[in-house]
């Protein structure tokens, strides 16, 4: 992986972007961008992808009061500019059929709140040690 | 609901509760014993509060339900947990730590969510949110039973509430 990769965490909880940028510029990674909401995260995903430095990384949580996480992902995976951006979602919820929603709609990965530190880095090496699609 | 049945339903946010702060806060926590609670005064100064609301299937029945979880912190405590949770020795409750309670509820609630569907309970969250003050009140449900439950741990002690109604 490379540790300069843009990375864009996406979460309307404060404390949620803290935990992860903390975890994730302890495995390395220094180029962390953050949104509150799906709203301005994909603008800034569509203008960074007309960009010479488009995302290559989404980290993002499911609920979130403007545009959910799984309406981000669905918009990603819609555009062709970044149809095949890695997305890791994050969510409070345990219900099975949110992973099948997610799944459905081309989630990277899936991680649920609670999580541990290591956790999120063996959900992370799993996006980037796949074979690419 | 009768007191087994509330019980049943907190289990799963006790247990949850827990999950959540071995994981996320690295400390193991211990629970007391549930009690009734008939005041509306919270324990703590700071109180992260969501509300659920949702299909119940019983019995081939379908009703709705409504409840509220909330977690109660002393505010130095609530400054601990948030230290521990995100790496910073902050001393006194600001900006930057205002939204771990209610992170941490929106977790336990997540959380919790498999196990009450087991139960036959279907509950949708509401976004959380946090009253802070000494002697703040809180304002339950209608005709909704609540319970109070203490947790201890090295960072000191909390409580939760568990309120439920039937519509």
């Amino acid at each position: 992986m490379n540790p300069n990769m843009k990375i864009l965490l996406v979460d309307d909880m404060g404390t949620m972007r803290k935990i992860i940028k903390k975890i994730i510029t302890a495995l390395g990674f220094s180029n962390i961008h953050e949104a509150e909401d799906g709203i301005p995260a994909w603008k800034m995903i569509q203008e960074a992808a007309a960009s010479s430095e488009p995302f290559e990384f989404i980290i993002s949580d499911w609920n979130m009061p403007g545009m959910t996480g799984i309406d981000l992902l669905k918009n990603v995976r819609g555009n062709e500019s970044t149809k095949k951006l890695p997305f890791l979602m994050v969510t409070a919820e345990t219900e099975q059929a949110n992973v099948v929603l997610a799944v459905k709609a081309g989630v990277s990965n899936y991680i649920v709140k609670p999580f541990s530190p290591d956790q999120l880095k063996q959900k992370i090496d799993k996006i980037f040690s796949a074979p690419k699609k | 609901m009768n007191v087994k049945n509330f019980i049943d339903f907190s289990k799963p946010f006790i247990d949850a509760t827990k999950n959540t702060f071995e994981k996320m806060v690295f400390t193991k926590l211990n629970s007391g014993k549930p009690e009734i609670k008939k005041d509306r005064v919270a324990r703590g100064e700071i109180s992260a509060i969501i509300g659920i609301s949702g299909l119940k299937k019983e019995d081939g029945k379908q009703s709705k339900f409504r409840g509220m979880i909330l977690v109660s912190f002393p505010t130095d405590v609530y400054i601990k947990i948030a230290n521990a949770m995100l790496g910073e020795s902050y001393t006194e409750y600001n900006d930057e730590i205002k939204d771990v309670g209610a992170e941490i509820i929106n977790i336990v609630v997540g959380g919790a969510k498999a196990t009450l569907n087991e139960f036959g309970l279907y509950p949708e969250m509401a976004t959380p949110t946090t009253v802070q003050g000494v002697n703040h009140s809180i304002s339950y449900l209608d005709k909704a039973d609540v319970i109070l439950i203490p947790f201890t741990s090295d960072l000191g002690q909390f409580f939760m509430e568990i309120c439920y109604s039937d519509i």
